[in-house]
């Protein structure tokens, strides 16, 4: 288990030694998000805007446009919600070269309530011209993205959890681009998952293929643009889709995947998606609180057998 | 580059720019004149002896920044880039058409000159912020002037932005307020009263200078005294009529959107070619 902030940290301070015209800015999130070692070495290079998300986001926007690449956190709810007019008015249409960092993304903030939790971000990024949206599942995939994203010339969200993670894969097994899938099991019961339960959609898949179910797994660490290739090919040959995520239900990745589907496939398998419920707002310690909305291996496992038996 | 500021020139300058935005939108038959005529001689200023820009360059990148925070003011700003030379009187021809260069809100990536895309009210003052750091952080000595309403001081976002202007010390920025005291429903002060902006900025940190914003010789004096104090952005509070230069709009709430008939269409036409004749001769 690894801490995504940690891995944050030192990619954004690597990526800063070589690159000058990164900039750091901050919404009176810099520690929470993993900036703080960047900002400690590159003071002059770290904008601190207070708790002003939507000027945050404008600020970035008039730096982009004067040759900087402005890496602006805040916490996920706050950066794609509050100010989700400048992302989409100033980032998206403009195609400025912002990237967005949703920090304590999902229900990294699983005490705190429906205000802090971010359940509805990809959802909303989804909508924004130009937006490369990313949903990293382990410390390998906070580092790519980051890193690539940086590479990368336009708008990019991506979405920073904050609890420890572990490994999708060992990192020699792995080649992270954005908008590239990664096929981790081939089976007809195709799951698909992307973020922070990959992990658990992993186990889950894995014990229903030792109970002789022939189930597939699909990463998807970018939900947008989704890897149309990969998908595609494994779509073809399901008889029945699973997708899991810690996002609402509406307008993620379950979502994207049902479009992908339907627009492509001349008959699509059907199709569960596993997530939040809008409007669940329940409160507690983190993996307790993923459980409860049925996102942990052993209710993936669960809620698989139920879907294909139905 | 910047022009030699004369007051004659640039009160010429700006009664071009009047004639672009009154006849645009009588060829259209419908447009923004009013808050554009308000920020005429603002904008006509600021070409003539204000800002460093260069037409054939228009992203050279010493050049000085302008953002008009209230897009509904483009086609003061589209009149005046054509008279500044980014672009020929033929474009304002297209405005509002399908794929037009010169929609009903400022585009950067359809017109020349045009800094930053506006439209959404709130946007520019923030994004002044993000060029005037810019600016710093690239040993640029370029200014950002970013003209925004009074009716636009409703944003919460406006004073997030001018918080963290004085509270970063961005003292190449030139906030512009064009206070016409005007906004869709009403006056200011029947609306929901923004004021008393003076103090509201002071108490922000600003610097602010209040003057007559037709009197083009006080326009240019506040403009490039900016800034004031080391350390400190400046607010120019400029007193303006809406629809100054159609005499039987001019203060009106009616006319924040203008939808002329052919009487008003000809009073306009009329009193444009009266004030020239009596000022000028012409």
């Amino acid at each position: 288990m690894a801490d995504p902030r940690k891995a944050f940290a030192d990619a954004l301070l690597e990526i800063g030694d070589k690159n000058e015209k990164v900039l750091s800015v901050s919404c009176d999130s810099a520690s929470g998000s993993g900036m703080k070692p960047f900002n400690t070495k590159y003071p002059e290079r770290y904008i601190e805007v207070g708790i002003s998300e939507q000027t945050g986001v404008d600020i970035s926007a008039g730096l982009a446009v004067n040759g900087f690449i402005p890496v602006i956190s805040a916490i996920a709810p706050f950066i794609s919600m509050r100010a989700y007019e400048q992302v989409r008015n100033d980032v998206g249409y403009c195609n400025t070269n912002v990237k967005l960092i949703g920090s304590s993304s999902g229900l990294s903030h699983s005490p705190a309530g429906s205000t802090h939790q971010a359940n509805e971000d990809i959802a909303l990024m989804r909508t924004v011209p130009h937006m490369v949206v990313v949903n990293p599942g382990d410390c390998y995939e906070v580092e790519m993205a980051l890193k690539k994203a940086v590479e990368y010339v336009g708008p990019v969200y991506i979405r920073m959890p904050r609890h420890a993670m572990e490994d999708i894969l060992p990192r020699e097994e792995r080649n992270f681009e954005l908008g590239k899938a990664e096929k981790i099991y081939e089976g007809k019961i195709l799951v698909i998952a992307s973020g922070t339960v990959v992990n658990d959609a992993k186990r889950a898949v894995e014990n229903l293929k030792e109970q002789g179910i022939d189930c597939g797994l699909i990463n998807v660490p970018t939900v947008q643009p989704l890897d149309k290739e990969v998908l595609l090919e494994a779509l073809e040959n399901a008889t029945a889709v699973v997708t899991v995520e810690e996002h609402s239900t509406v307008g993620g990745l379950g979502d994207a995947i049902a479009s992908l589907m339907v627009e492509n496939l001349n008959s699509s398998p059907k199709l569960k998606k596993l997530g939040i419920q809008p409007g669940a707002k329940n409160t507690g310690p983190y993996r307790e609180l993923l459980e409860a909305y049925g996102l942990t291996d052993t209710e993936i496992i669960k809620a698989i057998k139920e879907f294909i038996e139905a | 580059m910047k022009k030699e500021f004369q007051v004659e020139a640039t009160e010429k300058f700006a009664h071009r720019v009047r004639w672009h935005i009154v006849e645009t939108v009588i060829n259209h038959g419908e447009g923004h004149a009013g808050p554009s005529l308000s920020a005429t001689d603002i904008l006509a200023v600021l070409y003539n002896g204000v800002m460093n820009y260069d037409p054939a360059d228009p992203q050279w990148e010493d050049r000085d920044r302008l953002l008009v925070s209230g897009g509904h003011k483009c086609l003061g700003i589209y009149g005046t880039l054509v008279e500044a030379g980014f672009a020929p009187a033929s474009i304002l021809e297209e405005y509002n058409e399908l794929g037009s260069h010169v929609p009903a809100h400022p585009d950067m990536y359809k017109f020349p000159g045009i800094d930053f895309s506006t439209g959404s009210l709130g946007h520019g003052l923030p994004l002044a912020c993000g060029m005037a750091m810019a600016a710093k952080l690239n040993k640029k000595d370029y200014k950002t002037y970013v003209i925004m309403g009074d009716g636009e001081q409703g944003e919460g976002s406006v004073w997030e932005a001018a918080s963290y202007a004085a509270a970063k010390g961005l003292d190449n920025i030139v906030g512009i307020l064009d206070r016409n005291g005007l906004q869709i429903n009403g006056t200011n002060k029947e609306v929901c009263d923004t004021s008393p902006l003076e103090e509201r900025y002071r108490s922000f940190g600003w610097d602010v200078v209040v003057i007559d914003g037709h009197n083009v010789q006080e326009i240019y004096d506040a403009l490039t005294s900016a800034p004031l104090t080391k350390g400190k952005p400046t607010m120019v509070i400029c007193n303006t009529i809406k629809s100054k230069g159609m005499p039987f709009a001019e203060g009106k709430v009616a006319y924040h959107h203008w939808n002329p008939d052919k009487k008003e269409a000809e009073a306009a036409v009329e009193a444009l070619k009266k004030y020239q004749k009596e000022r000028w001769g012409i």
